[in-house]
């Protein structure tokens, strides 16, 4: 397993995000202004829809034959003198490169933000053996320097105040009495990370997409600090998801049109860097020392799994803003390395369903989602494949089976459902005011806890119909 | 639906020797496994690659040198829209003086250079009479102690400038190919960031770039050929503190393009 079972209830995680008042205004300004970015970058860019099906099918054509696209990926990776590395676990990703680490005898290793680092849990490790492991996305390093996590996937520290952060600079950094101005905190952040940049040793990435033709490792960022990890340092290790190949220099160009105007609105991030094995013989930079560590990590057992579409993600962020939960609880309250919707499914594609118990019903199915991604993953209908997985396999809590069960029962047949419902109507008397039920006793009570039930009508819908024809 | 698919116990985890390494050839054979077990899929094909790239690129390059003019005033624009500064100068012996100009209004006294070969255009002359020191990136690698040197100078520098191998109307940005001579961090450690270019390259569309990626990658490729190609989209910027957006956070704050109407005269 990657990451240990959360024990808390999402029920106490997401109370808990509820109360933060600071962080629901935060949430709601950056997903707001992040859905009207997008929603702006596409309007302006007609061709945007065909494109994102082209890049659909691009996904799905390369998972079809994702054993040759690896092969033709890592031949040319090696022909550039690269090193590719094979892991199957998490665990095995973190050894491979703790090894290298080892070898090269590094002390500090900076970071450009990657899930799939965050995901294997990469910086204890280091740190375990002694490398200082540096975050050098402006976002992460202010969490990493709070010991937080990411509560979101492009933005990770949407949850801090700028007050918060020139606390948090001004004792972590022995730089007392900082103003609360991003300018002057983002200009003090430059000048830690540019002396670390310089003294490094090794420079750690994720990477957006692997180009099989001609052997390149893409990354995607504005801050520039991605360009820096992969010239700068003597060694450079990119940890990258099977599922992040790519055929060609031609896919390439379609997945770039949309993934930054996915996630911030931008027709294309400030830095996309190709990169292709270490520093050549006439070159003046770049890494003597450049690998690949290739992960599965319960990828591959999804391509012939309920899962599979998920294999597409760009991760780009954009079901987060649009999704009405992810909005009211925030990034932590999921609990796992992959908050939002697709994070749901990615948490139960890494840690198994006992995972996503709860998680499995933190959505609405409101589609919106499916509408924002980029290459049109259905989520929802995962997210039930994964509900009835949690049920099927007795992972839910009894209760909820047997309710589950019983109403399965009931909307099979007609006579159960009319019997059911004229039931209901005489039992709920004591309870509704309004045409609401706000509580009710015992066990039931769990769902009246938090919302209102709508009574059962007067007359239902069949009844009425019955009366018409 | 496969309910005993999902889930970590199924994986191959479990059967390993503690200590032993995926091999290539287990990791590929797995894959393999899966992707046989995968029921009905629906048809689908990634983009198709040009064929001849190349060639394709010769003729659009011909193309596009008869409409340069819209897609230069697009470039403008976009490149504007992402915050950059558009500069134009008739020929290549105004570059100079042009970036003279630049570095007197930022108070810049330290430039860092790709070599005049490389540009088209020399610089020196003219900078150092008005008494900015130009540092020149050798064009074939120095010792080690050597390399060290020119990182810190590059990294104290005020201004960096390179030429551009595209620069795409569409999204209003520079593509720089690394090479022996065209180092990378002259793009990317000085606070601003000045590119020489002229009407050559020019392209329209990302499209555009991914048949010049695919044309650049055809064959074996050539022996100066850096290891990284750069995208560059504006100044370095970021708005991970309340969303606020705040320029040159790892890389330039400022980012300028210099276009030459008369050529750079570097491309035969």
């Amino acid at each position: 397993m990657t990451e240990p079972l959360i024990t808390t209830p999402l029920r106490e995680r997401a109370a808990q995000a509820l109360g933060d008042r600071f962080l629901h205004e935060a949430l709601d300004i950056a997903t707001t202004r992040f859905i009207a970015l997008r929603r702006d970058a596409f309007g302006d860019f007609p061709e945007g829809e065909a494109l994102r099906d082209r890049a659909r099918a691009i996904k799905e054509a390369t998972l079809q034959r994702l054993d040759a696209h690896l092969e033709t990926l890592v031949a040319n990776i090696e022909r550039l003198g690269g090193h590719v590395h094979f892991a199957t676990t998490a665990e095995e990703a973190r050894e491979i490169v703790l090894d290298i680490a080892r070898r090269t005898g590094a002390r500090m290793a900076v970071k450009s933000k990657s899930m799939a680092t965050e995901e294997i849990h990469l910086n204890d490790a280091l740190q375990a053996i002694g490398v200082t492991p540096v975050e050098t996305d402006l976002g992460e390093y202010i969490i990493q320097l709070a010991h937080e996590r990411p509560s979101h996937i492009i933005a990770p520290a949407i949850h801090k105040t700028k007050g918060q952060v020139a606390e948090l600079f001004s004792r972590e950094l022995r730089r007392p009495g900082l103003p609360a101005d991003p300018e002057v905190l983002t200009k003090i952040a430059r000048e830690e990370l540019r002396e670390k940049f310089l003294t490094a040793d090794l420079g750690i990435t994720g990477a957006n997409f692997a180009v099989a033709d001609t052997g390149t490792v893409v990354l995607v960022t504005n801050e520039g600090n991605g360009r820096m990890v992969t010239s700068l340092p003597r060694v450079h290790v990119a940890v990258m998801g099977v599922e992040k190949v790519i055929p060609s220099m031609t896919d390439l160009a379609v997945f770039l049109a949309i993934l930054a105007k996915s996630a911030t609105g931008q027709k294309l991030s400030v830095y996309t860097t190709l990169v292709q094995g270490p520093r050549r013989p006439g070159e003046l930079e770049g890494p003597d020392e450049f690998h690949l560590v290739l992960l599965d990590n319960g990828r591959v057992a999804q391509l012939a799994g309920p899962l599979r579409e998920s294999l597409y993600c760009l991760r780009c962020g954009a079901c987060l803003n649009v999704c009405p939960v992810y909005r009211q609880i925030g990034g932590h309250a999921y609990g796992y390395t992959y908050p939002g919707p697709i994070g749901i499914l990615l948490t139960a594609m890494l840690n198994g369903p006992a995972s996503v118990r709860d998680l499995s019903h933190a959505s609405s199915l409101c589609g919106a989602c499916a509408d924002a991604c980029p290459v049109r993953i259905d989520i929802p209908r995962m997210l039930i494949e994964l509900r009835r997985e949690v049920n099927v396999r007795g992972i839910a809590p009894r209760s909820e089976r047997i309710v589950f069960k019983a109403l399965a029962r009931l909307l099979r047949s007609p006579t159960l459902y009319r019997l059911a419902a004229r039931i209901g109507r005489a039992a709920q008397r004591p309870f509704v005011s309004d045409g609401r039920i706000r509580a009710l006793p015992s066990f039931f009570g769990e769902w009246t806890k938090t919302r209102d039930l709508p009574s059962i009508a007067a007359r239902t819908f069949q009844e009425r119909w019955r009366d018409l024809s | 639906m496969t309910s005993h698919r999902l889930g970590p116990e199924d994986g191959a985890s479990s059967s390993r020797r503690a200590g032993a390494r995926t091999t290539k050839a287990e990791f590929l054979a797995r894959v393999r496994g899966e992707m046989a077990k995968t029921p009905g899929l629906f048809v689908a094909a990634p983009a198709e690659r040009p064929a001849q790239p190349r060639q394709r690129l010769e003729l659009l390059r011909r193309e596009l040198s008869e409409r340069w003019p819209q897609t230069l005033e697009r470039f403008r624009a976009e490149f504007e829209r992402v915050a950059g500064v558009f500069h134009r100068v008739p020929t290549a012996a105004d570059v100079p003086a042009a970036l003279e100009r630049i570095c007197r209004e930022r108070g810049a006294r330290r430039v860092v250079s790709w070599p005049s070969e490389e540009l088209g255009v020399a610089l020196a002359p003219v900078l150092s009479a008005a008494g900015i020191a130009v540092e020149s990136m050798p064009r074939a690698v120095p010792p080690d102690a050597e390399r060290l040197r020119i990182r810190a100078a590059v990294a104290e520098a005020d201004v960096g400038v390179t030429g551009a191998d595209l620069a795409v109307a569409e999204t209003g940005t520079l593509v720089l190919v690394a090479a022996a001579g065209r180092p990378r961090s002259t793009s990317l450690l000085p606070p601003c960031h000045v590119a020489i270019f002229d009407r050559t390259v020019l392209v329209e569309s990302l499209e555009q770039v991914g048949l010049a990626l695919e044309a650049w990658h055809e064959g074996p490729a050539p022996p100066e050929r850096g290891a990284v190609i750069n995208f560059i989209t504006g100044p370095s910027r970021t708005a991970d503190i309340e969303l606020t957006l705040t320029r040159g956070v790892h890389g330039p704050k400022e980012i300028h393009a210099l276009f030459v109407d008369g050529g750079l005269g570097l491309h035969g």
